[in-house]
């Protein structure tokens, strides 16, 4: 009798262990995990050997221009297309194998970048056909947020409400992951507003958010990290801020009198570059706008205290601060001069970096709930 | 299970009720006409007025009883030709018209296997092959003594029945077809030429040394002529055309699987 009820509650405590084992990797395994990511279409290399994870509970925005392959990887990730190198794995599913990723869809939210749904069915048609298949934990709340109309038929949806009802659908059965395919374009600013306080709130409870864009500003919004894509290649992985302070603001500013051109010289105003100048004088034949202007463009990286010091005084007629348009991003940071081979090797290091980078974000990630 | 068969299935109801309707309409036309053609001329002379291959491509044994002429006007065109070339044509746009509208991606997400989405998506087009074969023998089987001829009841359902089988056969010719090419479009009209060529190829090599060709096509396991005027039927034809839509189901579900959806 006490040998069977050791030996018992020996197997019970191997049970235990192996279940908690199981947990504990359960948690640590990152969202998703690309490995080398290959996707040749022969013509185009859509993914070029991409590697990057996405850890449990950030917001990760991935970033690049239109046709950079983003739309790729995340199909990809969801099994629409295979990849032709490389694998992924999605919340630890791998996506090479359908009936493994069928269990990870469970807890997966997709919205495409231009999702569509069956013309003749009315809204609540479809919420109801995706209740029956995969649950319905919360469509009531999602419901009051974004109000697509529900008994209307799809064919009267304006884009904004398709996009809606898209976004009602992504997250009603309460995902632990949710792929997002450029999710705001179409969106008008208010609910763009409530989707990134929806979006945050939804992070706070531990859903990891991964959304791919073309605009910085709703990446620099929303995300802890960045990942950025160009040409098919991952060009580096980083924190927002980072990308931030290196990304820049486009300073238009427009005067009554003219200004010393050393105002803003990159020489003595650390930060400014692509400084161009005109000047606008009525006697103006001899003038020479390296000498002064009345209207000056420039990108600025540097300390906003420290321009808004040198503004002080200059009588503006005009001034305009803006978030640098990300081709202009990549133009000087990554290099897009396609046909110099030599811009490429700046690629490269930026790969390499990837893993340092990744390490840091993922500790960034873990204490990073306060600051989203 | 069955989510989606259910869903779409529902799509089609009402579509099916009118296409059902409509075959009826056709049916009642072809009882009501009968009389004046049976009454008006010899029929069996005006059948060696047609040269051979007509006859043979319609499968006309004899118009001048009422089973011999609905086997014809009715079954042979409204079933065999319109109703089969309708189901693969319509079956041809289940998949490719989801992925040519970027519908699949959504339901993709669902955690749904793609050989279940076919499934589904096939299975729901037992509407529309089922409600077609509810009013026809109904209009007709009520139709017979009102132009004071007799139908054999049995004969009746048995070519219903019998042509269910055919239908999904033919719609499964579409099912293919829409799994291989991405655009609706192109899914459908591939559809139509194959069903509409391998009723030829059937019809038009019979009695030829290529007669053996026809063996593919479902128009040879369905054959109303026998079962309305012979009161034969022939179990193992329905066999083999269910044996036919479980290859082509299963080679759809194959193909769909391994392709990329883009």
């Amino acid at each position: 009798m006490l040998t069977v009820s050791v030996s018992t509650t020996c197997q019970a405590g191997r049970v235990i262990r192996t279940y908690i084992c199981s947990l504990c990797e359960l948690f640590t395994m990152a969202a998703i995990e690309l490995a080398g990511l290959t996707k040749d279409y022969g013509e185009v290399l859509a993914n070029d050997d991409v590697t990057f994870s996405v850890e449990r509970g950030e917001i990760f925005g991935y970033l690049g221009p239109n046709g950079a392959g983003k739309t790729t990887t995340i199909r990809a990730l969801l099994g629409l297309i295979s990849p032709t190198d490389g694998t992924a794995r999605v919340l630890g599913h791998d996506i090479t194998d359908e009936s493994d990723l069928l269990e990870g869809k469970r807890d997966i939210g997709y919205l495409p970048d231009a999702p569509s749904f069956d013309e003749a069915a009315t809204g609540r048609d479809v919420l109801e056909l995706h209740a029956r298949i995969k649950g319905d934990e919360r469509s009531e709340e999602l419901l009051e947020l974004f109000d697509p109309p529900l008994d209307r038929e799809v064919r009267e949806y304006s884009h904004g409400n398709v996009r809606k009802l898209g976004l009602v659908l992504t997250f009603m059965h309460d995902p632990e992951l949710v792929i997002l395919d450029e999710p705001t374009s179409g969106l008008d600013p208010l609910i763009q507003q409530r989707f990134a306080e929806f979006l945050r709130a939804e992070s706070k409870r531990g859903v990891t958010v991964f959304f791919s864009s073309h605009v910085l500003g709703e990446v620099r919004r929303l995300c802890d990290r960045v990942g950025i894509i160009r040409e098919g290649q991952l060009v580096t992985v980083e924190p927002v801020e980072s990308l931030l302070d290196r990304s820049g603001k486009v300073v238009r500013l427009r005067t009554a009198e003219p200004v010393p051109f050393e105002r803003f010289d990159p020489s003595s105003l650390a930060g400014v570059h692509d400084l161009e100048t005109s000047l606008d004088r009525e006697d103006g034949a001899a003038d020479d706008s390296k000498a002064a202007f009345t209207e000056c463009t420039f990108t600025f990286t540097g300390d906003v205290n420290a321009l808004v010091e040198r503004l002080d005084g200059i009588g503006l007629l005009d001034l305009s601060v803006e978030e640098a348009p990300l081709e202009d991003i990549f133009m000087r940071f990554y290099g897009t001069e396609d046909e110099t081979g030599a811009e490429r090797p700046a690629d490269s290091v930026g790969r390499d970096e990837v893993g340092d980078e990744q390490a840091h974000g993922t500790a960034r990630s873990s204490g990073g709930g306060d600051d989203a | 299970m069955l989510e989606l068969a259910r869903y779409d299935g529902r799509r089609r109801f009402k579509g099916s009720v009118y296409l059902s309707i409509g075959i009826a309409l056709l049916a009642a036309l072809v009882v009501w006409i009968f009389p004046s053609f049976r009454d008006a001329m010899d029929m069996d002379e005006l059948l060696a007025a047609y040269p051979e291959p007509v006859l043979q491509v319609m499968g006309i044994r004899t118009m001048a009883t009422l089973e011999g002429f609905l086997a014809v006007e009715l079954y042979v065109f409204g079933w065999i030709i319109l109703l089969g070339l309708y189901l693969a044509y319509s079956t041809a746009g289940v998949i490719a018209d989801d992925v040519d509208r970027g519908r699949m991606d959504v339901l993709l997400s669902l955690p749904i296997s793609r050989a279940r989405v076919v499934g589904e998506k096939f299975a729901a087009m037992a509407v529309p092959i089922i409600l077609v074969n509810v009013l026809t023998p109904i209009v007709v089987y009520v139709g017979a003594p009102l132009i004071d001829e007799s139908i054999s009841g049995a004969d009746l359902l048995a070519v219903h029945l019998f042509s269910i089988p055919y239908l999904f056969a033919c719609a499964a010719i579409g099912l293919l077809a829409s799994v291989v090419f991405d655009r609706a479009s192109i899914a459908q009209r591939v559809a139509l030429g194959v069903t509409f060529a391998l009723f030829l190829v059937e019809s038009l090599l019979e009695g030829t040394d290529y007669e053996a060709l026809g063996a593919i096509a479902p128009m040879r396991y369905f054959d109303p002529n026998e079962i309305l005027i012979e009161s034969t039927y022939d179990i193992g034809d329905a066999a083999v055309l269910v044996g036919m839509v479980l290859v082509l189901l299963l080679a759809s579900q194959f193909w769909f699987r391994r392709r990329d959806i883009s």
